[in-house]
């Protein structure tokens, strides 16, 4: 499907609503570099069916309950955390939930995420991000894999077990 | 006494690191204010009044004697030569050049001593009881298990930035000298009736503007269980607590709005899916090998000829500031800091290095650092305390008076502090003068007095026999103030006296309320006591007649 034929289609599905909220060309690139549509958590509970079968993502928002999308969470091609506000720490927890506990499988990406946060998004079941562009031109391993040690089990499975 | 290991110590230099990148950023204009506090608070950096003030951790309250001469360098090298011992195991130096931090930090390192996470909207320095270990009836030494929370909470991936800050306290003997319950979460190391080594926890207590009493939400989590359990109890906070006001950020709005049953509700639902992890199970061999390294320094000892010195200041001394260790033969002794016209708490590099100095003579090297400011040599033989007295006392470490009412707890107030409302240090000394006489003192025996600057409640007002809070009318200062408040046998905020009184008058109004305990105090009776029994209107009278 065409990217103006994906837009059409998920119009179609999504109506009215879209226009009055989130505009529709919201899309984020995944791991292999494909552009991926995103929809609200709300868009996706009240579209399911119709949605699950046009490989969309879901972008998940700080005040947004993860535990709407548990029982759907198959047909979800790629869930999208907004980590934009910096001291809003729910994030962490949705990507915990999403990943340890409901083993969800395919890309949980950071989007609007900060440098300084890359390591806490990783271990708490983050699988990959997208940076701020304030961001651009600074050393990401300083803050991905800044610490010999990490004191605590973590999603990503990092962590040191043997001091607990 | 237990120590980081290397591989603890890398880590704290891989931290000083990148708070040091951090920093070079901001400076350099990449790095936004508003991120940089948020960064830099998680490291114990505070932009005061006049300069930088830093908060050093001093994990579970205890120090060895190098860790205290290296406390007493950095306030050489990089303060003005003293520091200020907190109510919560804490040393906050107030003249920090940010230029220098990095070097401070550094330092710090080499003896394991650190300012992560002293202060931002994560898990705070892990309080105990300053006596762990020390005495009888205790059920277990609070420290192995603060060590244990403190690691696994450091740099938590999911719980390092939460809504407000998260300042949990563990308790394991009869007598609460940690205020538990006024943490947002406590802990009290309980036995069940299997004899099971647990917890009963409690959340959502605090102090501030809207003083509330911690609910249990957990009567027993066997120890194995603990970090599961904590991290639910987090969990449902980050997901659920406030963050939309600026005042309501603390758990407890969160336990009050839901209620205490529906919160624990949650937490148990989530804590039923994660307790059975095995990565989460504390291993209980790991466990006692900790302990050993917590393990007391010394054996109990006969003293079979020993008659202590017959002194009338020692016996003064001795009667308010040594209390019986549960090893045969030794004592636990307690120095204050507090001088007429300072800061309670502050000390000079001077006395720390003395304190050290004395510590390596008599107390096996070791000291402790308490909510009430004081710093205690917590094993010293019997047969030694007189010699230690006569040591604190050349240096004017041993006055009489410590012990009693003068012996005051005070935050920085507004001489130090931007948030403060009110000057706390003056009145402090202005109470002070006006209970000099040392008979009186003595008849008055231990009663709290504390002062807060602020709603921000840093000296615990609440939780004093009087307490006093600063505030401002009219732009003049005022004292708000409140009597009753208590922690060691049971948890209880102070009531409202009444009106609050001005600057000028507090110091009769404190007065006025010690002497209506003392004209109706029978026999030995504390001023809770007297107060449960007469109620505040005689308080009340007298204060506003």
């Amino acid at each position: 499907m065409s990217e103006s034929n994906e837009l059409e289609a998920l119009s179609a599905t999504l109506g009215a609503k879209v226009a009055e909220s989130r505009p529709l060309d919201t899309s984020v690139l995944n791991k292999d570099n494909e552009s991926i549509k995103l929809v609200s958590v709300e868009q996706w509970i009240e579209n399911v069916n119709e949605l699950s079968k046009l490989g969309v993502g879901v972008i998940v928002k700080p005040s947004d309950d993860v535990k709407l999308l548990k029982g759907t969470l198959n047909d979800v091609a790629l869930i999208a955390l907004d980590f934009n506000n910096f001291d809003d720490g729910r994030g962490y927890s949705q990507a915990y939930l999403l990943s340890k506990r409901w083993k969800y499988a395919e890309e949980i990406i950071g989007i609007n995420a900060h440098l300084d946060q890359l390591q806490f998004m990783l271990r708490s079941g983050v699988t990959s991000y997208k940076l701020l562009e304030s961001y651009e031109g600074f050393d990401e391993h300083d803050y991905t894999n800044g610490f010999s040690i990490c004191y605590q089990a973590a999603a990503n499975n990092s962590g040191l077990k043997e001091k607990f | 006494m237990y120590q980081y290991s290397p591989e603890d110590s890398k880590f704290l230099v891989e931290r000083v690191d990148q708070f040091e990148k951090q920093l070079k950023r901001h400076l350099d204009g990449d790095l936004d204010a508003a991120k940089f506090r948020s960064l830099r608070l998680r490291n114990g950096l505070y932009m005061e009044l006049h300069a930088h003030m830093l908060r050093v951790a001093i994990p579970y309250g205890t120090l060895n004697t190098t860790q205290l001469r290296a406390l007493a360098d950095v306030a050489d090298k990089y303060d003005r030569g003293f520091g200020h011992f907190t109510t919560r195991q804490n040393i906050q130096y107030n003249w920090i050049e940010l230029s220098e931090i990095a070097n401070l930090l550094r330092e710090l390192s080499s003896v394991g001593l650190h300012a992560i996470q002293t202060s931002g909207k994560a898990t705070r320095n892990i309080t105990a009881d300053p006596l762990s270990g020390l005495t009888e009836g205790e059920i277990a030494d609070a420290r192995p298990y603060c060590e244990l929370i403190r690691r696994w909470f450091n740099l938590h991936p999911e719980f390092s930035w939460l809504p407000g800050k998260f300042k949990i306290a563990v308790n394991g003997a009869k007598l609460d000298e940690t205020a538990l319950r006024v943490h947002d979460l406590g802990l009290r190391l309980v036995r069940n009736n299997e004899g099971e080594l647990g917890f009963t926890v409690y959340v959502g207590g605090g102090l501030g503007a809207a003083a509330m009493v911690a609910a249990e939400t957990a009567s027993f989590v066997p120890v194995e269980d603990i970090l599961s359990y904590l991290e639910s109890a987090m969990r449902i906070y980050n997901l659920k607590g406030r963050r939309d006001h600026l005042k309501k950020l603390r758990i407890k709005f969160l336990v009050r709005e839901l209620g205490a049953g529906e919160y624990s509700r949650l937490v148990d639902e989530d804590w039923k899916q994660t307790r059975d992890d095995p990565e989460l199970k504390l291993n209980l061999t790991h466990l006692s090998e900790l302990e050993k390294d917590f393990a007391l320094p010394i054996k109990p000892l006969v003293l079979d000829d020993f008659e202590d010195k017959v002194d009338f200041n020692y016996s003064i001394w001795k009667k308010n500031n040594v209390r019986a260790h549960k090893i045969s033969g030794h004592s636990i002794v307690n120095v204050s800091l507090t001088k007429l016209g300072a800061a309670p708490g502050d000390a000079t590099s001077e006395q720390m290095r003395i304190l050290a100095d004395l510590a390596d003579q008599y107390g096996y090297s070791e000291l402790r650092t308490t909510k009430r400011q004081t710093i205690v040599f917590p094993h010293v033989r019997k047969d030694q305390v007189f010699d230690l007295w006569q040591s604190l006392e050349k240096y004017g470490l041993a006055s009489p008076h410590q012990g009693t009412l003068a012996q005051i707890v005070a935050c920085p107030g507004g001489d130090y502090c931007d948030l403060a409302k009110a000057v706390s240090i003056p009145i402090a000394t202005r109470v002070q003068q006006r209970f000099d006489d040392m008979d009186k003192l003595l008849d008055i025996g231990d009663l709290n007095i504390n002062i807060s600057g602020c709603e921000n409640s840093c000296a615990h007002h609440h939780v004093a026999d009087i307490g006093l809070l600063g505030m401002q009318k009219n732009g003049e200062e005022y004292y708000q103030i409140t009597v009753a408040g208590e922690t060691l046998y049971k948890t209880v905020i102070g009531k409202k006296l009444g009106p609050s009184v001005s600057g000028d008058n507090v110091v009769d109004a404190v007065e006025d309320i010690v002497n209506v305990y003392l004209d109706n105090r029978e026999e030995e009776e504390k001023f809770t006591e007297v107060f449960k029994r007469i109620g505040i209107k005689p308080f009340k009278e007298k204060v506003y007649e």
